[in-house]
């Protein structure tokens, strides 16, 4: 019997946006994916586009926009109601953004002691943003023994006038190691067990106390601000957040670490909250290895079960399966990239033009750009005719052709911008022939 | 051939071996997120560590490891032990790494050729202590609901005195079940084709523990047009297999398989109310055990959980939905070897065809039992910890009742929480009998 109005393939940030505007529109949407996705990798922050010579998000989707190729083309219009109606609902989760597509984008330090480009952070980051005053010290300040973060590294590296590239920076750079109680014969230890134990009132202000005592006697009385490893708290992140600032006597911000990501964590979370307050269904661990087509519409998705497998009967698809990274492409050994669910026609570079002459080209590699090809409506297209290939079927985020996401640090807003417009288009669908079931109310949110 | 299908027959040749699927680790943390262990303690070290990371030592003798029994190097320590088998790490791995399975068959070879420790040895003998506490029930039943013995228990055998051991029936379900003339297959009666028929196996749970289960089980599939048959049949074998005895569960495997596999090909349906027994049948014999036989494959492809069953039945038109109005909030916990079973959650699909019963789902993701793991004295505490948001969740809802396919899940919850836990089916079984009612209600008005 399963049945879904919409089955969204993808648990990345276009997937969940996809399925929280379908969710809320009242059409009856199942989320699968074979596991979690980028948000757990990435820095919880939302890079809507930040090209050379872009001084603002909206001005980086302007420019990228102006080549034919590129989503933001025809998404481009779509990105900043998109990211602000996202926006909208984390914070109704509890997880506070702050920035906008508006505002300068800024270099802010990472956890290896370099700095990247962001506009939109999620607020524990945003104390970042500002920019530096004449004398302000930056005091970064983690636990003693803690393998992912390293103060002393990262604030010798943060010194150096060339990682801020002429940016304006901090006057001093000091790094504090805190012996936190417990922690140093600690192995193998990772940032969602530190998360975990910032949630524990307790706890988190004793370990706050012996942070704030070791900053103030690093920095005296001098004005400044503190980095700390982005692990203060998960479900308790935001009052863990309050008794940060209320305890430590610099304002402090988050520095994501590598994965696993908790500032991503926070976000996967919250929006999954709100899809299913809204009566969406979320499958992780489910591999859909076939979609069924029957005359160029698909009827039904199936994943990989124990022994038979599992099928959703279903009037359209998001596919929002990702790049190569997230197996929404697949490279084949021998230089062909293919799109494995519905074998769509994937615009790549041929193998030749894959040995460039440079190593680290600045201009990029060409298969950064490989994807799907579709029209403004998101609508693969099928070459041979320039028309959709299937007619229920909608393609979003780092599926899409065209985008250089890391270089251009765009990924977060065209899966933003895409996965909201796939909705749109689905639900203006839905009401030309309603599908006529109402979502079960019996299974929303707990 | 070209050095591309050479690459892309070894890589598919490496993909189908637990073991091998280290290999595909991107070393991305995911497994350690979800992992409801590493949430609580820090004697596990987590899904990534344990997993595809030692399993590099495990394979670094140059031998490379295709079964529990075929490797000298068990583990860089003994850490491994603390995994409960749960299988999120598995399911959330965006790699496709089998993770739950390669420290499934770690915690074998850790106990290769070491005698098990009576409790493990025990925990996984369900069908022999089921038989004699069965046999013994009064004396079993206030022996283990007495204080003083459990403590014993705990300081001799391990296992913790708190832990939620049921209590045994009065006599099997398959004794009543043969005292009543039911179909045992031995063809005394006329067994119906497998249009009409299906197999049940009850597992131990059902036959020691829970006989009311079965019997809940085979009147819904009346109800839907089904006569039951009931072969003679074993434990399924997966405590012997989380307590690392392949060997033993490799025979109960085969003696299952032998009555199984006949009723499966003849396209009999073999229909389970235990999601653990089911997923054994399905995955476990071929995965864990390493059985590749065609009577094991015929098993794994006749097998039903319940729930999956009558989803099905609904999805061709052909569920009895008769059902009453319940009027009954109900928290629901999915069980993680459902999870494992990659069927969605039929039974709140389920729950929803019924009037009035407002099912919901408790969304965490383990009790902490994870079958034999939360009984033993070691562990008990942490279990507890993982399954404690869940317990607060079903004692905030103020319901009655609370439903929950796998039976050890089943009794944590109702021991942790004093709320009654039932099987999805006796709701429906349930909500029939409402019907029943209501309509002899029409009648004679």
């Amino acid at each position: 019997m399963p049945h879904a109005d919409v089955v969204v393939i993808g648990a990345g940030l276009s997937g969940l946006t996809a399925a929280l505007r379908l969710a809320e529109s009242g059409a009856v949407v199942t989320l699968v994916a074979k596991g979690h996705a980028s948000t757990h990798w990435g820095s919880g922050g939302i890079d809507v586009a930040a090209p050379q010579g872009a001084h603002t998000p909206a001005q980086g989707v302007g420019l990228l926009g102006t080549n034919a190729d590129h989503p933001y083309a025809f998404l481009g219009e779509d990105a900043a109601p998109a990211v602000g109606w996202l926006m909208e609902r984390v914070a109704a989760a509890g997880l506070g953004y702050t920035g906008s597509l508006e505002i300068p984008i800024r270099r802010v330090p990472t956890a290896i002691g370099g700095t990247r480009r962001v506009a939109i952070v999620p607020a524990a980051q945003a104390a970042a943003l500002r920019p530096w005053d004449r004398d302000e010290v930056l005091v970064v300040a983690g636990p003693a023994g803690y393998k992912d973060f390293w103060p002393a590294a990262i604030a010798d590296s943060l010194a150096r006038e060339s990682v801020w590239h002429g940016a304006d920076r901090p006057a001093h750079v000091l790094a504090v190691a805190v012996e936190l109680p417990g922690l140093r014969e600690r192995n193998n230890l990772n940032a969602l067990e530190l998360a975990r134990r910032f949630d524990d009132p307790d706890r988190r202000t004793d370990d706050l106390d012996r942070i704030a005592r070791a900053v103030h006697k690093a920095v005296g009385s001098r004005a400044g601000r503190v980095a700390l490893p982005a692990v203060i708290g998960l479900d308790g992140h935001a009052d863990a957040w309050a008794d940060a600032r209320a305890r430590l006597t610099l304002e402090p911000f988050e520095i994501p670490l590598v994965p696993p990501s908790v500032p991503g964590i926070r976000l996967w979370r919250a929006l999954r909250e709100r899809i299913r307050a809204a009566g969406g269904r979320i499958q992780v661990g489910e591999s859909v290895h076939r979609i069924e087509v029957v005359r160029r519409r698909v009827v039904a998705v199936e994943m990989e079960a124990a022994t038979r497998v599992h099928r959703i009967r279903t009037d359209a698809v998001v596919l929002a399966t990702g790049g190569i990274a997230g197996g929404g492409l697949v490279a084949t050994g021998d230089g062909h990239v293919v799109e494995p669910l519905l074998g769509l026609h994937v615009d790549a570079p041929v193998f030749d033009a894959w040995l460039l002459r440079e190593a680290l080209d600045p201009a990029g590699h060409p298969i950064e750009a490989a994807g799907i090809r579709t029209d403004h409506r998101l609508h693969p297209l099928d070459p041979a005719t320039g028309k959709p290939a299937i007619a229920n079927v909608l393609v979003a985020g780092a599926l899409l052709a065209g985008q250089r996401a890391l270089r251009e640090r765009s990924g977060d807003g065209i899966a933003i911008a895409s996965g909201w417009r796939a909705a749109r288009e689905l639900t203006a669908e839905t009401t030309r022939t309603p599908v006529g079931r109402a979502p079960a109310t019996s299974r929303s949110a707990s | 051939m070209t050095i591309a299908d050479l690459v892309r027959e070894a890589s598919a040749d490496l993909d189908s071996h637990v073991s091998s699927s280290a290999d595909e680790c991107l070393k991305c943390n995911v497994c350690n997120t979800v992992c409801p262990v590493l949430r609580v303690t820090d004697l596990f070290a987590g899904p990534k560590y344990e997993g595809p990371q030692a399993q590099r030592f495990r394979m670094a003798r140059g031998q490379q490891i295709q079964g529990p029994s075929s490797s000298a190097v068990a583990s860089p320590d003994h850490s491994v032990d603390y995994c409960s088998g749960c299988g999120w790490c598995t399911t959330a791995c965006p790699a496709g790494v089998k993770i739950a399975e390669m420290n499934n068959q770690a915690r074998a070879r850790l106990r290769e050729g070491k005698r098990p420790k009576l409790r493990d040895w025990g925990l996984g003998q369900t069908d022999l202590t089921g038989s004699v506490g069965v046999a013994l029930s009064p004396l079993a039943n206030f022996a283990l609901g007495n204080g003083v013995v459990r403590a014993v228990m705990e300081a001799t055998v391990g296992v913790h005195r708190k832990a939620p051991l049921p209590k045994f029936a009065k006599s099997t379900f398959a004794s009543t079940w043969k005292r009543r003339g039911g179909e045992r297959g031995t063809g005394k009666h006329e067994v119906p084709g497998p249009d009409a028929a299906v197999v049940y196996f009850h597992g131990c749970a059902a036959n020691y523990y829970e006989p009311h289960v079965a019997e809940a089980a085979i009147e819904v599939l009346r109800r839907n047009g089904f006569q039951t048959i009931v072969p003679e049949q074993v434990c399924c074998g997966l405590p012997l297999i989380s307590n690392g005895l392949y060997d033993d569960a490799r025979g109960r495997a085969r003696t299952n398989s032998d009555v199984l596999a006949d009723y499966a090909r003849r396209g009999y349906r073999i229909i389970g109310t235990s999601t653990s027994c089911t997923h054994t049948f399905k995955a476990e014999y071929e995965e864990m055990l390493d059985l590749h036989d065609d009577d094991t494959k015929a098993v794994a492809q006749a097998t039903w959980d319940i729930c999956e069953f009558l989803l099905d039945l609904h999805d061709q038109g052909r569920l009895n939905t008769d059902f009453g109005e319940l009027d009954e909030d109900l928290p629901y916990h999915a069980p993680c070897q459902l999870r494992s079973h990659g069927i969605g959650l039929p039974a709140l699909d389920l729950f929803a065809l019924v009037p009035g019963l407002r099912a919901r789902d408790m969304d965490h993701d383990c009790c902490g039992i994870a079958g034999t793991y939360g009984l033993k004295r070691e562990k008990y505490a942490i279990a507890m910890d993982v399954g404690a948001p869940l317990f607060e969740k079903v004692k905030a809802t103020g319901a009655t009742a609370a439903a929950c396919d796998s039976e050890t899940c089943r009794w944590q919850i109702q021991s942790a929480t004093g709320v009654r836990t039932r099987h999805p089916v006796e709701f429906l079984l349930d909500a029939y009998r409402a019907g029943d009612r209501a309509r002899e209600h029409a009648a004679r008005a």
